[in-house]
């Protein structure tokens, strides 16, 4: 080895060493790369706490159960509002290619702050208190949701020959609070699940 | 009909009128305060939160501060359910609980950052200082070693004797 090569070999030892001496200042200027993306989750359960056995055949004054679940692993506490809608099979869902918001007025909106890393969880019970059937159109005009009752609403549903049934999807719509815009936005997730009302 | 008679039936009508008119107003005012309590707590909630998240980044640990808060949620999500059912009362009763719970947590949480930023302050600027003291030394060190280094590099060099291995073609 001649003298140029050992020069390199000094010139990379000391940046080496360098960049060792400088990390503990580097952790405080620059965050380090902690990995992956910064994502919340939403999902449904049944009765049992499982995926599976949800509520589908529904009747007027049968009180069902789901649990919802929202994991924050956003890198920081998170502020999530989960709206809790009802639309037939006509009326819009969110969209999940433009991340936008089904317009239905929510029924009941929970409010709920979660840790980085940590879960929420809590159960929803609904129950349909009142109905008009006219023809192929069904119409809810009274709910109970966590022991809240809405009456004067109209949910109107028409007959699907070919599922026969009235159709309703009961979903849930999770919106976080973005701290650089100073408002909640909606984030995609939404999660529901198809009732057939058979009255 | 008399005057008597007349007078006393507009009597007991204006203020069978006067009722209504009492009873819609007061509905109205209760109703426009329930909206404005809404409002106050939401507000309350947002910037609760928005301390509550400063103070995470200065490095306190907040999931008894979001415990509360989530409490606090409950009360406006159920806040809002009431002002839905025209239960004006129950409306301001639960968003002025959830405001103060708010107020307090962001109190709460504002105080804990700035206790919080003392220590984070003085651990910043020690890991600067040392990183940099650590980058001059590394930096002179390797700079002197260097010239050591190539000193005896020379010296060796020049201490070589040359060998003649062969002196004829």
């Amino acid at each position: 080895m001649n003298l140029e090569d050992y020069r390199t070999i000094f010139i990379g030892a000391s940046l080496v060493l360098m960049l060792i001496a400088a990390s503990p200042g580097l952790g405080v200027v620059i965050p380090f790369f902690r990995g992956g993306e910064r994502f919340s989750e939403l999902w449904i359960l049944g009765p049992a706490h499982t995926a599976e056995d949800y509520p589908f055949n529904v009747r007027i004054g049968e009180m069902e159960q789901v649990f919802v679940r929202i994991g924050n692993h956003m890198e920081r506490s998170a502020y999530y509002v989960l709206y809790v809608k009802l639309r037939n099979q006509t009326q819009a869902a969110p969209s999940s290619k433009t991340s936008t918001p089904s317009p239905i007025i929510p029924l009941y909106a929970y409010r709920v702050f979660v840790a980085d890393g940590e879960t929420w969880e809590t159960p929803l019970t609904f129950l349909f208190l009142e109905a008009s059937h006219s023809g192929v159109l069904l119409n809810i005009t009274k709910i109970s949701i966590n022991d809240v009752i809405f009456d004067n609403i109209n949910y109107l549903s028409s007959w699907d020959s070919e599922n026969l049934g009235f159709y309703y999807q009961l979903f849930f719509e999770l919106w976080v609070y973005d701290y650089s815009v100073s408002d909640f936005r909606y984030r995609n997730p939404f999660v529901g699940i198809w009732l057939n009302m058979t009255a | 009909m008399s005057p008597l008679k007349f007078s006393f039936v507009l009597v007991i009508f204006s203020f069978l009128a006067s009722q209504f008119f009492v009873a819609a107003a007061f509905s109205q005012v209760s109703k426009d305060e329930a909206a404005s309590a809404l409002a106050n707590c939401e507000s309350v909630l947002v910037s609760a939160y928005r301390t509550v998240l400063e103070a995470e980044q200065a490095g306190v640990n907040v999931s008894g501060l979001l415990v509360r808060l989530n409490d606090a949620g409950e009360r406006l999500g159920k806040a809002e359910a009431a002002y839905r059912l025209e239960d004006f009362e129950a409306t301001i009763n639960l968003a002025n609980n959830c405001s103060e719970i708010g107020n307090t947590v962001k109190l709460e949480a504002d105080e804990l950052r700035l206790k919080a930023y003392g220590p984070r302050y003085t651990d910043v600027w020690f890991k600067l200082t040392a990183s940099i003291v650590g980058i001059v030394f590394v930096g002179f060190g390797s700079f002197w070693a260097w010239r050591i280094f190539k000193r005896r590099y020379y010296r060796r060099l020049l201490e070589m004797k040359p060998e003649v291995v062969s002196g004829e073609p």
